[in-house]
């Protein structure tokens, strides 16, 4: 058995891109590997994907009035439904927090609320297949588990996969 | 004069009058690829037959609220004729907030309130004190406890004393459903089949198929056995809409360990992204995100706290939020804490029966206060004084 898991190595070995000579294979800095690591993390803070499916309809049809602003009664159109308003009130999170001006506040604050690193070991798992990782891909940081894993990354995802 | 109870959080608005039952209703707008002319608001979500590619438009962000056009569309529909019908000049809400609300979003809550819809009286306050009042109201012995708040968004740790929160222990772990959600997509989409426009349905698979480990390790052995041994694997069924409307799980009878299967229906075969997803509110730092997880944020905590009230806590521990309905959630935080607690405290976890609902039970409890009145600020209060009175008064 030693023999056959011998020769299906040297098969995913001559197939793979780790025969290639390693000064044609991009290999990320740690600048960049961390660059891609927050930009996956900002994107788990999306609430979609796609596009807005009424985003292509012609602006004709967007104006057709909702049910619920036709019923509206008279007194219910305040001051601040006026389109003065609209900009204070779809201000991003990231503007508020900064006019917060947090950085010259005492006490405790939003920013100090925030968790500190765990005391315990980071663990890591293969971005292929979720199992405990030893192995790190040598172009792009991604974590693997086996050989088999890092072909298949190699094959498809490395430096190709972006959310 | 009756009291509207709102537990406005980032995904879901529990919301009811304090003498009446709750009710838990989406907190935003919803487009759909089928239905392509319309804009669905919160509860309207239920008219739509094919929920996929489903697209959302809510009015919070990380946690706070900054889109007030959606916000006010929400709040038209649950107010108006629809459903709660308010009558706003006979009306006092009670309101939640999260911990550390921006003072422009306060002060942009009491104009939309006092200004626009004209509130008689309105009470803002955190969901977690409405949850630690219930608490103390259901333990009435005790004097501290430590109210953990697991949502859509985030996670926080809050240690109450005598019914105030104590500031210096709030801990906020960047972790909630929302990001469980995502990651589940996708690691989906990076190894079966690409789901990334399809949160609403695996959402619903999350809420299915995924529990807590008790044993990380021991399940991630299990996870990897193969054929009938992996007891762990399941096959997701996902709904097509026409014929399948809603995913479900295949009984464990019908799953084909050995082949494909022969029929039509699109599956999902999940192994160890079913504890593996949940794991990340006990170590967030698993996908990169440098905090600790929930047991070691509770004790870190506790341990900020003056050492006499500290056993205390301990005894005292209550876990809130949609997160807590995983499967083997609140065994672990116990196993987790109970390892990390000095031996001689005594550790107890309680996971009310509707953890989503615990705040908003709360803030009923809390409209039936024979204090109730002084603790809110009336509409005349406001227009007198302004900002400063709510400032005052209401300690977000």
């Amino acid at each position: 058995s030693c023999k056959s898991s011998c020769s299906s190595h040297s098969d995913i070995l001559s197939s793979s891109v780790r025969s290639q000579d390693p000064n044609q294979r991009r290999v990320l800095d740690s600048a960049t590997r961390q660059r891609r690591l927050t930009r996956q993390l900002e994107a788990l803070e999306k609430d979609n994907f796609q596009d807005d499916p009424h985003a292509s309809l012609p602006q004709l049809v967007k104006r057709l009035p909702q049910f619920d602003e036709s019923n509206e009664s008279g007194k219910r159109r305040k001051k601040t439904r006026g389109d003065h308003f609209k900009q204070r009130f779809r201000k991003n999170f990231q503007t508020l927090l900064e006019e917060e001006d947090l950085s010259v506040s005492e006490g405790p604050n939003y920013l100090t609320a925030c968790a500190e690193p765990s005391k315990f070991p980071l663990r890591h798992f293969c971005a292929l297949c979720g199992l405990p990782s030893n192995y790190t891909c040598v172009s792009c940081g991604a974590r693997y588990c086996c050989v088999r894993c890092l072909g298949t990354h190699h094959e498809t995802r490395c430096l190709k996969w972006t959310v | 004069m009756s009291t509207l109870v709102l537990d406005n959080g980032a995904n879901f608005a529990k919301i009811g009058y304090s003498h009446e039952k709750v009710s838990v209703i989406p907190n935003g707008q919803f487009r759909s690829k089928t239905s392509r002319l319309k804009t669905f608001t919160a509860s309207q979500l239920d008219e739509i037959k094919d929920p996929s590619g489903l697209f959302y438009i809510l009015p919070f962000q990380k946690g706070y609220l900054v889109n007030w056009d959606v916000q006010r569309k929400v709040w038209d529909h649950l107010f108006g004729k629809d459903m709660f019908k308010v009558d706003f000049a006979d009306t006092n809400i009670v309101i939640t907030e999260p911990y550390f609300n921006f003072s422009s979003i306060q002060d942009t809550m009491n104009e939309i309130l006092f200004e626009e819809y004209q509130f008689q009286s309105a009470l803002r306050i955190n969901a977690g004190s409405l949850s630690a009042h219930q608490y103390f109201h259901e333990n009435n012995s005790e004097l501290c406890c430590i109210v953990v708040d697991s949502s859509f968004s985030f996670t926080h740790i809050v240690p109450y004393c005598r019914g105030r929160k104590m500031k210096e222990g709030i801990c906020r772990i960047n972790v909630g459903g929302k990001l469980l959600t995502n990651h589940l997509k996708e690691i989906i989409s990076y190894r079966q089949l690409h789901v990334m426009d399809e949160t609403y349905v695996i959402n619903q698979v999350k809420e299915d198929v995924c529990y807590v480990s008790q044993d990380f390790y021991k399940d991630m052995e299990i996870a990897q056995l193969k054929g009938e041994d992996n007891t762990v694997m399941r096959d997701y069924v996902l709904p097509d809409f026409s014929s399948i409307k809603k995913g479900f799980c295949k009984p464990r009878e019908e799953m084909n360990f050995t082949g494909k299967y022969k029929t039509a229906e699109q599956i999902l075969r999940l192994t160890n992204e079913r504890f593996a997803v949940p794991e990340m509110l006990f170590h967030p730092s698993d996908i990169g995100i440098q905090e600790m997880g929930i047991p070691e944020a509770l004790v870190n905590s506790i341990n900020n706290m003056p050492e006499e009230m500290q056993p205390h806590f301990y005894k005292n521990i209550v876990l809130t939020g949609g997160n807590t309905l995983f499967p083997g959630f609140r065994d672990r935080v116990y196993t987790e804490v109970r390892a990390l607690a000095p031996v001689e405290y005594q550790v107890s976890v309680v996971l009310p029966q509707n953890p989503i609902c615990y705040p908003w039970e709360g803030g009923k409890l809390l409209a039936e206060n024979p204090d109730f009145e002084e603790m809110v600020v009336t509409r005349e209060d406001y227009e007198e004084n302004g900002h400063y009175v709510c400032e005052e008064k209401f300690d977000i």
